[in-house]
């Protein structure tokens, strides 16, 4: 079409407004305080709220608290240099979620000399979802291929480590022939050499450099997952019964004891009833489950709960996945730290109790043992939900 | 049977991990003797005829599957366990000559008596075979 066809084309005032009002995206104006003065029929198809809430009321109503400077900032730039600005922010929906928008604005005067900025919005949600997705498999892939040299390149040095520690207590104790063979040669009272060591301190010290060494090879052979093939082991298992288990195990375990009460926690079950088996690897999915209840107890623990601590398991079936919920009342986490958490190493909890390890394998684990997805939500000061997918598909 | 009837046979390419083992099955009386490569223990196999031989997987020449592989036609007595620091699953042919997961000890062993307990039991179940 030319520019003159255009022209006539446009010419027409109900043109323009069957585009408007037939547009998927969101299209608006704003006056240079931020107040809606027009929102497109797609408002209302977008984020399901009535058009009438939005005329006459300020962005700021709709817009993330975390995300209003943002917005804020790309309204005065597109002003000040009267240029289109493009601006990603969490806009409310009408179901109480947030959505990602992107628009682009631009500033405009109307024939009533009257400056507004009018722009277009739509929903990137699912594509940033997806973005997101593809990052953490990529840092996945690169973690993986590290870890699996690491592991071989650090495991004879700690076993070196490990056993000649084993070796010293083993030499000094008056148990083994050769020993008191040699202590005569050259003439000394083992009994007394061990009494020696004892007062020196050195048999404890022995003993830390066996923990210390056993603790850096827990943490080698977590990292082991993320050079993990998905391989057979999996067995159809009654989802039910595990994630019961996994419950009285998380209650058991003397880790969570020192930190809390685990009895405390209100826990709530809501499996569905019609679950078929899920083909799984034990051992491997009780380590995931444990890792999540394990973070949810720790963050209600540390953070002032002004409500009964809670933790809802539920099972659901959807689109040939099995969809386990894990859901807390903790205090959440901010975007930021959503964003990292499958990081290895990443940690926000105090340096030497945690590796920051337990999210990153339970990730490896359902991604590349199960082929399955690992998803969270959460709202600083509400809570966070992990959702665990498993296809009910064994491996193809 | 008494551990200075055992004889063990221990392959790894690297230095420190034979000694801190054999100083250890030493202690306990065992017999041991060690290879620092598949080639130099496929030499001696057949003279030494440990009743257990213990190989790392990835070892600098013929990696530790294939030496077990060999090692067992010329020493079919012999119990073998594969020492390794990486996840690993048994290959069909180690499976056909007998092996199960117990026979893959996971690098780095924390306590040595459990590979005491093992080399036994290995001893034990290879002499009745
Ligand atoms: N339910 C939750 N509520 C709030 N924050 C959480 C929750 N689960 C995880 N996190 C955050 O994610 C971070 C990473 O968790 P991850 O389990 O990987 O490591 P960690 O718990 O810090 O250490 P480790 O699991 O090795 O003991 C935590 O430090 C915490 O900041
Ligand atoms: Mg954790």
């Amino acid at each position: 079409m030319s520019a003159k066809s255009a022209e006539i084309f446009f010419k027409s005032e109900s043109r323009y407004r069957t585009l408007v009002e037939n547009s998927c995206d969101i299209i608006f104006s704003l006056d240079t305080e931020g107040n809606f003065t027009f929102v497109s029929h797609a408002w209302k198809t977008v984020l399901g709220h009535d058009r009438g809430d939005a005329v006459g009321h300020n962005f700021r109503k709709f817009i993330h608290p975390e995300d209003i400077p943002r917005y804020e900032t790309s309204i005065m730039t597109a002003l000040q240099t009267n240029s289109a600005q493009e601006v990603t922010y969490r806009i409310h929906h009408a179901d109480g979620s947030w959505r990602w928008h992107t628009s682009r604005g631009t500033p405009h005067v109307d024939e009533n000399g009257v400056l507004t900025v009018i722009g277009m919005a739509y929903d990137v949600t699912e594509r940033l979802r997806i973005e997101e997705i593809m990052t953490q498999t990529e840092k996945m892939i690169m973690i993986s291929g590290m870890a699996a040299g690491m592991a071989h390149e650090i495991n004879n040095p700690l076993g070196a480590i490990l056993q000649h520690a084993q070796n010293i207590e083993r030499r000094v104790s008056t148990g083994i022939p050769a020993n008191l063979k040699a202590a005569a040669e050259v003439g000394v009272d083992l009994d007394l050499v061990r009494a020696y060591l004892q007062k020196r301190g050195i048999f404890d010290f022995i003993g830390h450099i066996r923990t210390a060494g056993m603790r850096a090879s827990v943490i080698i052979s977590n990292m082991l997952y993320f050079s993990r093939r998905s391989e057979s082991g999996a067995e159809y298992i009654d989802l039910s019964a595990l994630l019961d288990r996994v419950l009285e195990l998380a209650g058991t375990d003397y880790h969570l004891k020192k930190k809390y009460d685990f009895r405390r926690i209100d826990l709530q079950r809501d499996y569905a009833a019609d679950l078929p088996l899920v083909p799984l690897v034990v051992a491997e999915l009780e380590q995931v489950l444990l890792n999540i209840i394990h973070n949810a107890a720790q963050a209600m623990a540390g953070a002032a709960m002004r409500r009964e601590p809670r933790i809802t398991l539920r099972t659901r079936l959807s689109e040939g996945m099995v969809l386990i919920e894990i859901e807390d009342n903790g205090p959440g986490m901010d975007e930021a730290t959503r964003l990292r958490i499958f990081e290895p190493f990443f940690s926000t909890k105090e340096v030497g109790v945690s590796t920051g390890l337990g999210l990153s394998v339970a990730y490896a684990i359902v991604t590349k043992g199960h082929r399955g997805a690992i998803e969270v939500q959460s709202r600083p000061g509400e809570g966070s939900c992990f959702t665990v997918k498993l296809p009910l598909q064994g491996k193809a | 049977m008494h551990n200075a009837d055992i004889r063990v046979l221990l392959v790894d390419d690297e230095e420190i991990i034979r000694d801190c083992i054999t100083a250890y099955l030493e202690d306990e009386g065992f017999i041991v003797q060690s290879a620092a490569s598949a080639e130099e223990a496929l030499e001696t196999i057949a003279a030494i005829r440990p009743a257990v031989c213990i190989s790392d997987l990835r070892l600098t020449g013929m990696n530790g599957e294939r030496f077990i592989v060999k090692a067992h036609s010329l020493c079919p007595a012999t119990v073998y366990l594969l020492h390794t620091g990486t996840l690993y699953s048994l290959s069909d042919e180690l499976r056909e000559i007998g092996m199960t997961a117990d026979d893959v000890l996971l690098k780095p062993i924390h306590d040595l008596s459990k590979l005491v307990n093992k080399i036994k039991q290995s001893a034990a179940a290879g002499r009745t075979v």
